[in-house]
């Protein structure tokens, strides 16, 4: 992780046309790019779709940058019995045409799937957007009702994390300087999963104000087992076990629901900025959140 | 590398300089190249008018590293046409009236053919989503959706691509 300058020391978001100088490495494997790692000052690039960006904002300014494009191992969407992986290269536009997202993991298609620009789905990653640690990642919340595990390798070294246990603050997360996430692993779905995406933003282009995806698990008409996640209401994307513990052994109905979308409206503490008011917020979390458990329980029949 | 020879396939031509590392794909085309069809506007990745085909998919050149497109294909608007001919779907942007001020023109035309290499019969919803990740302040969409219509049916009758 490089250390971030404010170039002005002001604090200051200047667009710059050009980029400060850096040096360039394209290490061909992983276990170079991480020899590479430990050279001060630098930054992973996988698509560099918010890197270049910070760059020129000057917001980010690394000696080297280490573009991992030329990794092949990196580049892979595979699917077994057990689940689904996806390497630090596979893009977001990737994930979103995989027939195998789209038929077992619709919550995680629907949420790339309204990422509104073609280009940035094409060039970005998903582990990219999940490294940069936005709170309003979109790809984030359908990971934590999934359970995703993220792989992060350093030399000598790999771990399995939890994606709950992956963020730490906005921008950050627990991933060292010389480490890199390389792939993310999402478990195979049983039957009578029932899941929804469901998004405010200014507009469909935009990135969200509020995000919220959902999965409930139906049995015998009761509800086993339920995962709320919210975007864009704290410094990292978030699980509401207040709302969750509400369902779970309960049979589905509409006043459900309700409850349920109004613990987690009181669970969030948002704040108020560009995009939107911490008081908007809390409102569109109840409503996206008893619009999703509505959309997911009837999925959950289908 | 700090400092490098690199060559770039440009419109099927070939191309060699020497470039930094910080140099930008937009910046390659005009500048180096001097294909200025490709335009520069928001710089942040918001308005896709920087829009070009690497290895066939859409890129954002402004948000692009040069050094990336190392020895791939790529498209500008400029080799688009065959010769004085333009593509069925520049020509369906000039029949439907698609093109005003005409800054968005090179993107929008980029991520169609990207579309519709992808997708030779799109829907129209399908067309808004491909062309999402381009914006235009002149035609409110509609004469651009319309045109990218018209071209995919011109060209499913084997107007050419």
């Amino acid at each position: 992780m490089g250390a971030l300058k404010n170039y002005d020391g002001k604090g200051n978001n200047t667009m710059h046309r050009v980029l400060l100088p850096f040096e360039f490495f394209e290490p061909k494997t992983v276990d170079e790019a991480l020899r590479l790692l430990h050279t001060a000052n630098s930054k992973l690039m996988a698509g560099g779709v918010d890197l270049v960006l910070k760059m020129r904002l000057r917001q980010i300014l690394p000696d080297a940058v280490i573009g991992l494009q030329k990794i092949p191992e990196l580049d892979y969407i595979e699917s077994n019995p057990a689940g689904l992986r996806f390497g630090a290269l596979a893009s977001i536009r990737q994930i979103e045409l995989s027939p195998l997202v789209q038929k077992n993991w619709t919550v995680l298609f629907e949420a790339v799937h309204q990422i509104a620009s073609v280009q940035t789905k094409t060039m970005g990653t998903a582990v990219g957007n999940l490294c940069v640690a936005t709170p309003t990642s979109d790809i984030a919340p359908p990971l934590f009702v999934l359970g995703a595990k993220v792989k992060i390798v350093g030399l000598n070294y790999e771990k399995l994390v939890p994606i709950e246990n992956f963020f730490v603050a906005v921008g950050k997360t627990i991933l060292e300087p010389n480490e890199i996430v390389t792939e993310i692993f999402v478990p195979g779905m049983p039957a009578g999963i029932g899941s929804a995406f469901l998004k405010a933003g200014k507009t469909a282009g935009d990135i969200a104000k509020v995000n919220a995806a959902v999965m409930v698990l139906v049995a015998d008409k009761i509800c086993k087992d339920a995962r709320i996640a919210l975007g864009s209401v704290g410094p990292t994307p978030i699980r509401v076990p207040e709302a969750e513990g509400l369902l779970k052994g309960q049979k589905l109905d509409e006043t459900m629901f309700a409850e349920a979308a109004v613990a987690a409206a009181d669970a969030v503490k948002p704040i108020s900025d560009i995009r939107s008011t911490a008081k908007y917020r809390k409102e569109m979390v109840r409503v996206l959140v008893k619009d999703a458990l509505a959309k997911a329980a009837v999925n959950a029949k289908a | 590398m700090k400092k490098e020879r690199a060559n770039f396939i440009v419109n099927g031509r070939s191309y060699e300089f020497i470039i930094e590392p910080q140099m930008l794909l937009i910046d390659l085309l005009r500048e180096k190249i001097g294909l200025t069809g490709t335009k520069y506007a928001c710089g942040t990745g918001d308005c896709g008018a920087c829009t070009v085909l690497v290895d066939g998919k859409p890129v954002l050149s402004c948000l692009a590293l040069a050094v990336t497109a190392r020895d791939k294909s790529i498209l500008t608007i400029e080799g688009v046409a065959e010769g004085a001919t333009l593509h069925p779907i520049q020509q369906a942007f000039v029949d439907n009236g698609a093109v005003q001020c005409g800054f968005c023109t090179p993107g929008m035309v980029l991520s169609a053919k990207a579309l519709l290499e992808e997708n030779p019969k799109p829907t129209r919803d399908q067309i808004k989503g491909g062309l999402a990740g381009n914006l235009c302040r002149c035609t409110a969409y509609v004469k651009i959706i319309d045109a990218v219509e018209a071209a995919a049916e011109r060209m499913g009758k084997g107007g050419g691509s």
